[in-house]
């Protein structure tokens, strides 16, 4: 296409260049247009011309740019454009080139016809290079001639001549920065790789080279993807919470916006954004634009799709961008920059067009891509969860108390010792308890904080039970440790031992279920230090004549009656014609007993008296036995022969191994459960099997009990342990405690506080590990699940017993 | 010690943890553990009751 069939308008060449200014003011304050002569200014100059190329390939005439860092420090910059006007200026009288390269701010980008929009340093232009360089030479390829010509210092050295003939277009420029001027002269190969990187992620299909003469290093930049890729780049070490970047773009008044975005798994917020090119590190108006549309549009999704329930401030600007890697790229036709370093973007308009750009556009991609848009919502919700939760234990630090947060809450009743070492803090709940264990203690060494779980009325007719922000708050300054979101110091703590104590019913196991699962995920160092323990007050408590015994549990209590009851009777065994009698009888009726005792708790998980005993008549006692079917077989069989309502044999995936399932109660309703090797393998299977090989001595009924004198006959095993028991509870008085509040002071001391005497279970992080679990269990959103623990209840308590 | 026994997962997100050497144990992350300590100073963590509030508790969370 030659020139004459151009209109006027497009004619780029020397009647297009005006001149601004002239050039030696540059070398006396070179700072001022290249922000400074370190090695920032240096490598300004590289991207100076390069920024000339890149408004070469925007005008859409330049698709390659190469940059060329020479053993001696000097750079050539080439491109494949239409070259710099090499044609007479009109008002300069001389080639345009040369005014290009001799006046500031001159050049093509001064006139919005010639490049709609341009990057360039702020206009200063090839001149500034020139001016500052020792030498300066340029090679332009237009109109089928090369064309030649050096500068020093910015002064012409030799005119430009024409030195020969090509078919090709472009401008090749190659200097060296002055000494004189700058300090460093050595140029950074990363330093200009990370710059034309960006560079063509900026400009989609334009190929970049660069090449170290030095060490021989090069690299080759070219992404279709753009600033889509720049993104990918910039997360390719994060995991991404979405497969795939967002990109939109838009023009609005000759301004053409792109933004490219994608959230990572960090917490960290990377924002590039760029006006022609440049980087604006300082952000300006399009980046403030950008924000503001993006906290508007997540919390409008998130309102509109009700995901701020439990959020009433709403998501906040750092919500929002946590995690957040994106590019915002703007054109437009007269960039202002501010700022220290002048790249802040200034053109107050950009702000509302990015604005509008991006509500419209992001809001519509939240609607068509629901699953992307939970994703991040779900990152930004947490992000303001943690924000808030952080600023509410600031305020709970500081609240009540007031000034002094190391006064002491008015709840505890401290102790006079002060080593830690030494002192111990009884945590206990129940209402009269607290009052009992404050009377009760040695107030040397011992201090009592009382709690009173708070109750809540969740429906018609359930109550949930908590800690109250108040007793968390007491807790944490009775013992003398910060709470924060960093590790809990627990070196500060003003007890070693710390020890909960609970009524023994199902408010109190709840009471301790917190209480637990708070020290262990919050200041698990308690924990680890064996600073915690769990209080052991007795069940029962037995009046023998004027004496009281405290009995631990209901296993505890029945060997003690047995015991008891052995001084008076005698059993015959049918066939052996001997009594047995004292230890040996005992020893039996223990194991019976306990027996027994494991029975029930099976029972009461659903599974049948009977159906045990079966597995235990077939010596079902290995997690083996599920692997072979041709005996479980057998085990199937004998189930149903006692009338026993039992499922397929089917395969128990996760041991690789067969289970079937059986109905049980629970009761008196009917539930599922499974033989396999899970049952097998539990604490209540494994020692009834264990204490059914040792009573196997005690041969089938009926058994002849010899009691003051007179003969019974007894016909089951069961009737023989009542009968015994009852015996041991003649002329006793049993009292069952069901809170700490029914004991009084001394009693409380004499059998739980009292460390002569007491127990204490010493919590390990394992235990609490299980207790978490159990607590995640209750804590769980299902319902069904939650009513399937309470049903469940007294096993779950038991296991929290360690 | 026992710790380097302990295979735990975060509560919170279910993740498992390395205990040794992380100071939000037994969370995987600060923002897990914030989360939760959120959740206990709001008053989100609830077991079931037996009993009845009884009338002055609640005058007591009035003081």
């Amino acid at each position: 296409m030659g020139e004459m069939t151009k209109s006027l308008e497009e004619i780029y060449d020397a009647r297009q260049i005006k001149v601004l200014d002239g050039l030696t003011a540059v070398r006396k304050r070179p700072s001022m247009y290249i922000g400074n002569t370190g090695i920032e200014g240096l490598h300004h100059l590289v991207e100076e011309l390069v920024d000339n190329s890149i408004d070469e390939s925007l005008a859409g005439y330049c698709t390659k740019i190469e940059v060329i860092i020479h053993l001696d420090n000097s750079v050539t910059v080439k491109d494949n454009g239409r070259g710099i006007p090499v044609d007479i200026h009109q008002l300069e009288k001389k080639p345009a080139v040369e005014v290009v390269l001799t006046k500031l701010h001159s050049g093509g980008k001064f006139d919005k016809k010639s490049y709609k929009v341009s990057g360039g340093l702020h206009g200063v232009g090839l001149s500034v290079v020139n001016a500052l360089s020792e030498y300066l030479e340029l090679e332009i390829k237009r109109d089928g001639k090369v064309y030649f010509q050096r500068y020093e210092k910015g002064q012409r050295k030799t005119p430009l001549q024409i030195v020969g003939k090509t078919k090709k277009t472009g401008t090749k420029i190659k200097f060296k920065p002055d000494p004189e001027i700058f300090g460093d002269l050595e140029f950074s190969y990363e330093l200009l790789s990370q710059r034309l990187r960006e560079l063509s992620f900026l400009n989609k299909g334009i190929t970049i080279t660069i090449e170290d003469e030095r060490n021989d290093k090069n690299n080759q930049f070219f992404y279709k993807g753009g600033i889509i890729s720049f993104v990918e780049y910039l997360n390719r070490n994060k995991n991404c919470i979405h497969l795939k970047p967002i990109y939109f773009e838009g023009e609005k008044n000759d301004t053409y916006i792109e933004v490219a975005l994608q959230y990572n798994d960090s917490y960290k917020e990377t924002i590039f954004t760029f006006a022609n090119s440049i980087n604006t590190h300082e952000g300006g108006t399009h980046l403030v634009g950008f924000k503001s549309a993006l906290t508007r549009t997540i919390n409008t999704y998130a309102a509109n799709n009700n995901l701020l329930k439990d959020l009433k401030e709403g998501l906040s600007g750092e919500d929002v961008r946590e995690g957040l890697v994106g590019v915002i790229s703007v054109r437009l036709p007269d960039p202002q920059f501010e700022g220290q370093t002048k790249t802040k973007l200034g053109n107050s308009e950009i702000k509302g067009y990015v604005e509008t750009l991006t509500n419209e556009k992001l809001g519509g991609f939240f609607e068509e891509h629901p699953t992307v848009a939970r994703k991040i919502l779900s990152k930004v919700i947490d992000a303001a969860r943690a924000r808030v939760a952080a600023r509410k234990a600031r305020e709970l630090a500081r609240k009540k108390g007031g000034m002094d947060s190391t006064l002491l809450p008015g709840k505890l009743a401290d102790c006079q010792e002060r080593d830690p070492a030494h002192s111990e803090l009884y945590i206990v709940e129940g209402d009269s308890a607290g009052g009992s264990a404050k009377q009760g203690r040695d107030r040397k060494y011992q201090a009592i904080l009382p709690l009173k779980g708070k109750i809540l009325n969740v429906e018609k007719a359930r109550f949930d039970k908590m800690l109250s922000n108040d007793e968390i708050k007491t807790i944490i300054t009775a013992l003398g440790v910060g709470i924060n979101q960093d590790e809990v110091d627990v070196s500060k703590i003003r007890y070693h031992k710390i020890i909960i104590m609970t009524d023994a019913d199902v408010d109190g196991s709840h009471i301790r279920t917190l209480l637990l699962t708070f020290f262990y995920r919050q200041m698990v160092g308690v924990i680890e230090r064996g600073y915690l323990y769990i209080a052991q007050p007795p069940l029962y408590r037995i009046r023998v004549g004027k004496e009281d015994v405290y009995l631990k549990d209901e296993e505890e209590l029945n060997r003690f009656l047995l015991e008891r009851a052995m001084e008076k009777v005698e059993l015959e065994l049918k066939g052996a014609r001997t009594r047995l009698g004292g230890k040996r009888l005992l020893d039996i009726l223990n194991k019976l007993s306990r027996f027994d005792y494991y029975l029930r708790r099976l029972e009461r998980r659903g599974y049948p008296r009977e159906a045990i005993k079966v597995l235990l008549r077939q010596e079902v006692s290995l997690p083996e036995d599920f692997g072979d079917k041709g005996r479980l077989m057998f085990v199937h069989k004998a189930l149903r022969a006692e009338g026993m309502e039992v499922g397929d044999i089917a395969t128990d995936e996760e041991h690789n191994l067969y289970e079937f399932s059986l109905q049980g109660k629970i009761n008196g309703r009917r539930v599922e459960r499974k033989i396999n090797k899970e049952l097998i393998d539990s604490v209540e299977y494994r020692n009834v099997q264990a204490l059914y090989r040792s009573i196997a001595g005690l041969e089938t009924p009926p058994f002849i009990i010899y009691y003051k004198g007179g003969q019974h006959r007894i016909e089951s095993k069961v009737e023989l342990l009542q009968y015994i028991t009852n015996i041991g509870k003649e002329g006793l008085y049993i009292q069952r405690y069901k809170g700490l509040g029914e004991m009084n002071p001394e009693q409380l001391w004499e059998t739980t506080m009292n460390p002569e005497r007491r127990s204490l279970l010493q919590v390990r992080v394992e235990d609490a590990v299980v207790a978490d679990e159990i607590f995640t269990i209750l804590m769980g959103d299902q319902v069904e699940e939650r009513r399937r623990f309470i049903e469940k209840n007294a096993l779950q308590v038991e296991n929290l017993d360690i | 010690m026992v710790e380097e026994k302990i295979k735990a997962r975060c509560p919170r997100c279910g993740k498992l943890i390395h205990w040794e050497g992380n100071p939000y144990r037994p969370f995987c992350s600060q923002r897990c553990k914030l989360i939760d300590l959120g959740k206990w100073i709001d008053e989100k963590y609830r077991l079931p009751s037996e009993e009845l509030p009884s009338g002055d508790e609640e005058r007591e969370e009035e003081m």
